[in-house]
């Protein structure tokens, strides 16, 4: 059995190709700052090395970590989409006052999770709109709306399958 | 060539680890794997980020193990090697590229990701 390596503080995983996730993410990265300078969360960039995640959870993998936002638990657990969102308001300084509220159970539901779960859900979805290249092709309720941004954009010609990189460019 | 299954395309996520069909060449091994490499080779130009190669991903890994004893399929993840997406033209990803005997025998950008349409993505420019 491989140890999982030990980490003092949960460390958040964003990807670092979608622009909303960038700016989430430096919100948390600002929001998570102590008073003594150090941060209740580390804020890692999920990169393009699927062995580097591994080194920190050996059940990670780099496809689910770009499809879900991940919290990585300092005792080795893994927090998924909502939950990890909670999780992450929890240790923030700001958020904690209301963030107790996910944790709150009626007869085994816990509604504002389930709300929490949805607003993730549906934040996921309209990524590309906001400027999320890499998130693909969106779901079907928010291709319209994402079909105008990107007609305004870049036109209609572009192909449906695929995602433009900005540096690429055809050899001499 | 003959297909041996076609099928709708799975949505479940791509295996990882050691269930891995297709290898991951840098640009130290990609001379050595696919320009000196003999018979048709297949190389897909992904990124982890890209939600693209993430739904193509479990469909080349099938269409890659049913080729296997005919063609090679490899990998070039273009965050890390830069350099070979520029010297290889390329404007997205996924982007499939073949070579037989290390010369580019045809591109595809953005295949469906259907079995069919990568099966046909790579064994196309092999055939007549």
């Amino acid at each position: 059995m491989i140890p999982i390596p030990l980490q003092p503080r949960p460390i958040l995983l964003f990807d670092d190709e979608c622009g909303v996730c960038r700016r989430i993410a430096r919100w948390v990265q600002r929001s998570a700052r102590l008073e003594s300078g150090q941060s209740s969360i580390i804020v890692r960039p999920i990169g393009g090395d699927p062995d580097a995640l591994r080194s920190l959870n050996p059940d990670l993998d780099i496809w689910t970590a770009y499809a879900t936002i991940h919290l990585l638990m300092p005792d080795g657990s893994m927090k998924l989409g909502g939950e990890a969102i909670a999780e992450v308001l929890r240790s923030l300084h700001s958020t904690k006052w209301f963030a107790w509220s996910f944790a709150i159970a009626i007869f085994g539901f816990r509604p504002f999770q389930m709300l929490l779960n949805l607003a993730y859900a549906i934040l996921a979805d309209v990524r590309p709109v906001f400027g999320c290249e890499s998130c693909g092709t969106p779901s079907p309720w928010v291709k319209p709306i994402h079909w105008m941004f990107h007609w305004r954009r870049v036109g209609a010609s572009a192909t449906p399958h695929f995602t433009s990189l900005s540096t690429g460019r055809r050899p001499s | 060539m003959t297909v041996e299954t076609l099928e709708s395309p799975r949505r479940s996520a791509p295996p990882g680890g050691s269930t891995e069909r297709i290898q991951t060449v840098t640009s130290s091994t990609f001379e050595l794997l696919v320009l000196q490499g003999v018979g048709p080779i297949a190389v897909e130009f992904m990124s982890y980020g890209c939600a693209h190669c993430r739904l193509i991903e479990p469909v080349l890994q099938h269409v890659a193990e049913v080729l296997r004893a005919k063609e090679k399929v490899f990998r070039v993840n273009v965050a890390v090697e830069q350099e070979l997406a520029v010297t290889y033209g390329i404007q997205g990803t996924p982007t499939l590229i073949m070579f037989l005997n290390g010369r580019e025998t045809g591109r595809v950008d953005g295949p469906r990701p259907t079995e069919s349409s990568v099966f046909t993505a790579l064994t196309q420019p092999f055939q007549g």
